[in-house]
């Protein structure tokens, strides 16, 4: 199926496509429940191991990441996962390994990692970022981990190269949390941006207890990193230029990461979650430094001017009026926190008023990511949760150790309804949860998502409500720009609404996430006409008209700018 | 550290009172006649030292003639030698009602009622003598140590300075005379009083006294002057050694201090009291290690020193060791299981630690010890706020503001925990917050917290001005807040005073980078998270 133009000539391909229809993946969960754990009968039975010990390393708690990718082009999510590791006194009876689900199609996956070559590194892992950062139409894999990191090329073939050493993205000694591929100088090459934590060795345990109990120590009992920045040179190799951006000097304790252009002007920024440092939000100079404004634009700490415990992060435009605004997750007590954006570049604290800081109030927080999961149009809120200190329960009554993940509906206004009666028995579970990915792995238009929990299974949880109202998928692919898009902003006009939606680098807590952009459409009848503009990251700007909704619509960017096509 | 004892007024009080056994007799019935005999006994059994004995009789003859002044005074002034104050100025009192007159009588009440620390009452009394008898060298004396106490110091010299030769006689009186010159900034005078005290008969219990005077105005050249003058005469080394290094420590020459208690200890003067002031020397020198081990001999040579526990903890607390100091504070607790005090430590040692279920039984203990403590209650109701039991914690803060409605720091906590649970969906508590805030303001202390939290509402409904104001004020009450200063600098940049919002930003990022320094715990003693 073809769709129309409606500005033509194009030397752009745009083919619209369905995988699936809806019911495709033989739905047996009650449509009362929102999500449904269909990890069982995925067939996915991989366990998180941490290295847990009587050491108590922090980085026992941290552990792991997971990504959605379509690894061998066949149109369907696979899920990859992270492992943590062993740790001196942590020993494993079995080989630590990643994994990575390939997508059956029929509801199933099978894990392949060890075919693939991607199975097993040689440090502790932390998360994972994926990206196609060679343009050869295959994502690739970034593990971040201590010591090391490690760079995966994907063949082609269903298999991967190491090409950590070549690459030069090792990021040795450093303990890396997430990272984000994201073209900062919009050269077509998408870079990396390493979050590293603190200052970390197996040689020093620091010791903590309650009540006797060794425990994990505190986060300020270590002094934070410095960011990592590479360069990609196009040519299979990175150059560091964390020094040349500025980045030597943001030393603190940076766990999450997103990519997205805070000032439109079409340079890529920065907003990094720092546990118990401040947050930073790095302003792209256009001339290889960033700007920390997170002070001036009031995202760095709490009215109180204290440094809350950052996790994961996310960006998205929750009240729809253009600009991105922020989900951090933190600390029990500190809330999780959400930030208005505005044109001025002074955020809104809007924790308490959407109702985040009632819901989020007794849980630690990771990995949370925008999700539009009834495609209303409204983009509403997930997040995992889990507790780090296992005896907290001695301490308080209303904290536990293991928290239910929050499914929040957003009223279009950014105030939020706690949604967990609905939301399925995964919202009504403790877990020790860390990473969480969001992707359409069933490709029904109804956004899934996938959690890890520490030293445990992970959660694959299947949307049921997102296929009952109309939505409008994109995968775009850049040719000028990264292959990925990323980076790119998509405005959607339908009835009386515009929505706006930007492919993102990172984002969540150690994750990475399928790079197509649903947009709801709301209830009722199919909108007569849905048109979208598309800023790419190169700047070319290209309007589409009459998109067809409820499948996802494959857009190349265009190689000539047409007449229709606009550039600021 | 512990603090001194000033034996001081007991030794007036009995100077004062031993002349008054006079025989004051007059009745002529058969009944006056046994009373006087059991009086009289009475007075000798006292002369004899025989206190016990000497009451019995004179409760007989008192009873026997209930309005005989003589035997009332007599009664009085034995139950004054016994140390029962509250008795005996009861009986003074009767004893006056029979004589209003009985100057003596009148001056042993005063003698008593400053003894119970009612200073005004003994000085009415007092003031009552002086119209009658305007040269009574003894209430000339007395009132001058009242009004030391009353911190009416002109007073005070000018009875003390009138009576010169009744100050000569006691040390405590010259103590008196020269804390009062320093208070008025006389230092010189106040140097020449205590020089006195380095030819007094009482020899070196009164040339201590003078140092401790000195140590205690910040005289330390003076105190130390006057302790080295008896560092050869005196036989009790060990205390003139500790005194001296005791100025020393307050004069912040901790290492000179160090060095005088390990002289000490070398030379085998081992004390708990020395080992203590070692580890606090320890502690000032930022050596936390050597501070704890100093603590902790001095609690082994006196463990039943409750206050070496105490700067135990305190000292661990200081140096980030939060699990020492909970241990410390749990051994300090199991050896004084009735004492409030230990259980308040613990409570907020746990709290710090956010134990906050087991603070919550420290709390209810110390409570339970102590009814009457506020900090206990306070603890408490805290410690309950953060373990998630808001129930009771309301009922604790509601409670505890009835029973303590002077005390700020109740209402300003149960509004810290209502705007809590106002910003997780209790709306009504906003408002009840604030009114709390807002009588709290009122009250003393002024707390900078309450106006800070007063700007932060103020600013939340866009009330610049009074944010503004607010904010200013506990800025002014609490210039090191690094918080307070943040807040400045939000609300200057938002009114667009850039200036003066960089300036602010600047003061807040010097402020937290020295609370870093100072909360960063030394490396391996580890801190405990929860």
């Amino acid at each position: 199926m073809t769709l129309r133009f409606s500005n033509r000539p194009f030397h752009v391909c745009l083919v619209a496509f369905t995988f699936f229809t809806h019911g495709g993946t033989g739905k047996t969960a009650s449509q009362a429940e929102i999500f449904t754990d269909v990890t069982e009968q995925a067939g996915i039975t991989w366990h998180h191991f941490s290295g847990e010990s009587p050491d108590r390393f922090l980085i026992e708690t941290m552990g792991g990441g997971v990504g959605f990718l379509d690894f061998d082009g066949d149109g369907l999510q696979d899920i990859f996962f992270v492992n943590g590791g062993e740790t001196p006194r942590g020993k494993s009876p079995t080989p630590v390994r990643n994994a990575l689900y390939r997508n059956l199609g029929n509801g199933k996956f099978e894990d392949v990692a060890a075919k693939a070559g991607v199975d097993r590194i040689g440090f502790y892992g932390m998360g994972v970022a994926v990206a196609d950062y060679d343009n050869d139409g295959f994502p690739d894999l970034f593990i971040t981990g201590f010591p090391e990191s490690a760079l995966f090329h994907n063949n082609g073939n269903g298999t991967f190269t190491n090409v950590t050493d070549r690459a030069g993205v090792k990021n040795a000694g450093k303990w890396a949390a997430s990272a984000a591929w994201f073209d900062y100088d919009r050269d077509g090459l998408l870079d990396l941006v390493v979050t590293n934590y603190v200052q970390f060795s197996f040689d020093n345990p620091k010791k903590c207890a309650v009540n006797d109990v060794p425990t994990y120590c505190e986060q300020e009992a270590y002094l934070g990193m410095p960011l990592s920045l590479y360069h990609n040179n196009g040519n299979g190799t990175f150059t560091d230029v964390s020094r040349q951006a500025g980045f030597d000097k943001l030393v603190g304790r940076a766990l999450g990461v997103v990519a997205i252009d805070v000032n439109d002007d079409r340079l890529p920024d920065l907003f990094i979650a720092r546990d118990a440092s401040p947050n930073l939000l790095l302003i792209n100079k256009g001339n290889g430094r960033f700007e920390d404004i997170a002070l001036d634009a009031e995202v760095a700490y709490d009215a109180g001017g204290l440094a809350k415990a950052g996790m994961g992060v996310d960006a998205g435009d929750l009240n729809g009026d253009g600009f991105p605004d922020f989900v951090v997750t933190n600390f029990n007590d500190q809330y999780h926190s959400l930030f208005f954006g505005s044109p001025a570049l002074r955020y809104d604290d809007r924790t308490v008023a959407s109702h985040l800081a009632e819901y989020s109030k007794s849980f630690v927080g990771w990995g949370a990511h925008f999700i539009d999961y009834d495609n209303d149009g409204n983009l509403d809120l997930v997040i995992a949760n889990g507790h780090i200190n296992q005896v907290v329960e001695t301490t308080r009554s209303d904290v536990k150790y293991k928290e239910p993940p929050l499914l929040l509906r957003n009223n279009g206004k950014g105030i939020f309804q706690n949604m967990r009666e609905q939301a399925g028995p995964a919202f009504n579970t403790g877990y020790s949860a860390r990473g969480l990915a969001i992707g359409d792995f069933d490709n029904d238009g109804g956004i899934d998502i996938v959690l890890t929990c520490l030293n445990g299974k992970p959660i694959l949880l299947r949307n049921n409500v997102g296929q009952s109202n109309s939505w409008i998928g994109f995968q775009l692919q850049g040719t000028k720009s990264n292959r990925d898009a990323v980076g790119a902003k998509i405005t959607v006009s339908f009835s009386d609404r515009k929505l706006v939606r930007w492919i993102t680098g990172g984002s969540s807590y150690l994750s990475s996430h399928d790079k197509r952009v649903i947009v709801g459409l709301g209830e009722g009848p199919q909108p007569a006409a849905v048109n979208a503009e598309i800023r790419w990251p190169s700047g070319t700007v290209q309007r589409i008209s009459n998109l067809r909704s409820n499948q996802y619509n494959r857009i190349s960017e265009p190689i000539k700018h047409s007449p229709a096509v606009h550039n600021k | 550290m512990r603090l001194h004892f000033n034996s001081c007024k007991v030794a007036i009080l009995i100077a004062t009172l031993l002349p008054l056994f006079v025989s004051n007799v007059g009745h002529g019935s058969d009944q006056r006649r046994d009373a006087e005999i059991h009086a009289d006994k009475g007075l000798r059994l006292a002369q004899a030292g025989n206190l016990p004995e000497a009451e019995i009789e004179l409760r007989i003859a008192v009873q026997v003639v209930p309005d005989d002044a003589g035997f009332l005074s007599n009664l009085g002034t034995i139950l004054a030698m016994e140390r029962k104050l509250e008795d005996s100025t009861g009986v003074f009192e009767r004893a006056l009602r029979v004589d209003p007159k009985d100057v003596t009588t009148r001056r042993y009440l005063a003698a008593n009622l400053w003894q119970l620390h009612r200073y005004p009452e003994a000085k009415r009394n007092l003031e009552i003598i002086l119209n009658q008898a305007p040269n009574d060298k003894e209430s000339r004396l007395l009132l001058g140590m009242v009004s030391e106490n009353m911190k009416d110091y002109p007073t005070a010299i000018r009875m003390l300075g009138s009576v010169p030769a009744q100050v000569r006689e006691r040390p405590e009186s010259i103590a008196a005379l020269a804390r009062s010159y320093y208070h008025l900034g006389q230092r010189k005078n106040a140097q020449r009083s205590l020089e006195e005290l380095l030819t007094h008969p009482s020899g070196a219990r009164g040339i201590l006294l003078g140092a401790q005077v000195a140590d205690e105005m910040k005289d330390y050249d003076t105190a130390e002057k006057l302790i080295t003058a008896i560092t050869s005469q005196s036989t009790d080394q060990a205390t003139v050694g500790y005194e001296l290094a005791l100025v020393q420590y307050h004069a912040k020459r901790f290492a000179e201090s160090q060095r005088t208690l390990l002289s000490l200890i070398s030379s085998g003067y081992k004390s708990s009291q020395a080992f203590n002031l070692l580890g606090w020397c320890y502690h000032e020198e930022n050596q936390p290690a050597d501070a704890a081990r100093a603590m902790q001999e001095a609690i082994d040579l006196d463990p039943t020193q409750q206050s070496n526990y105490l700067d135990l903890e305190k000292i661990l607390l200081a140096s980030g060791s939060l699990p020492s100091a909970l241990g410390a504070a749990k051994r300090a607790s199991d050896r004084f299981p009735d004492s409030p005090l230990a259980f308040l430590m613990r409570g907020s040692i746990e709290l710090k630690m956010s134990q906050f279920t087991d603070a919550v039984v420290s709390y209810t203990r110390a409570l339970r010890l102590d009814p009457a403590n506020p900090d206990a209650s306070l603890g408490l109701a805290e410690a309950q706020s953060n373990a998630g039991l808001d129930k009771e914690a309301v009922a604790g803060f509601e409670a505890a503001i009835r029973k303590f409605p002077q005390d700020p720091r109740f209402r300003l906590q149960y509004a810290l925990m209502l705007l809590k649970l106002a910003e997780s969906g209790n709306l009504s508590a906003e408002t009840r917050a604030e009114r709390l805030l807002k009588s709290a303001v009122a009250l003393t202390p002024p707390l900078p917290e309450v106006h800070y939290q007063l700007g932060d509402l103020a600013q939340k409904k866009n009330r610049t001005t009074e944010a503004l104001a607010e904010f200013r004020h506990a800025a002014k009450l609490d210039p090191q807040s690094a918080k307070v200063h943040f807040a400045l600098g939000r609300i200057y940049r938002r009114l667009g005073r850039n200036a003066e919002a960089a300036r602010e930003m600047d003061f807040y990022q010097r402020l937290k980078e020295s609370e870093s320094k100072a909360a960063m715990p030394p490396s391996g003693t580890g801190a405990s998270q929860n």
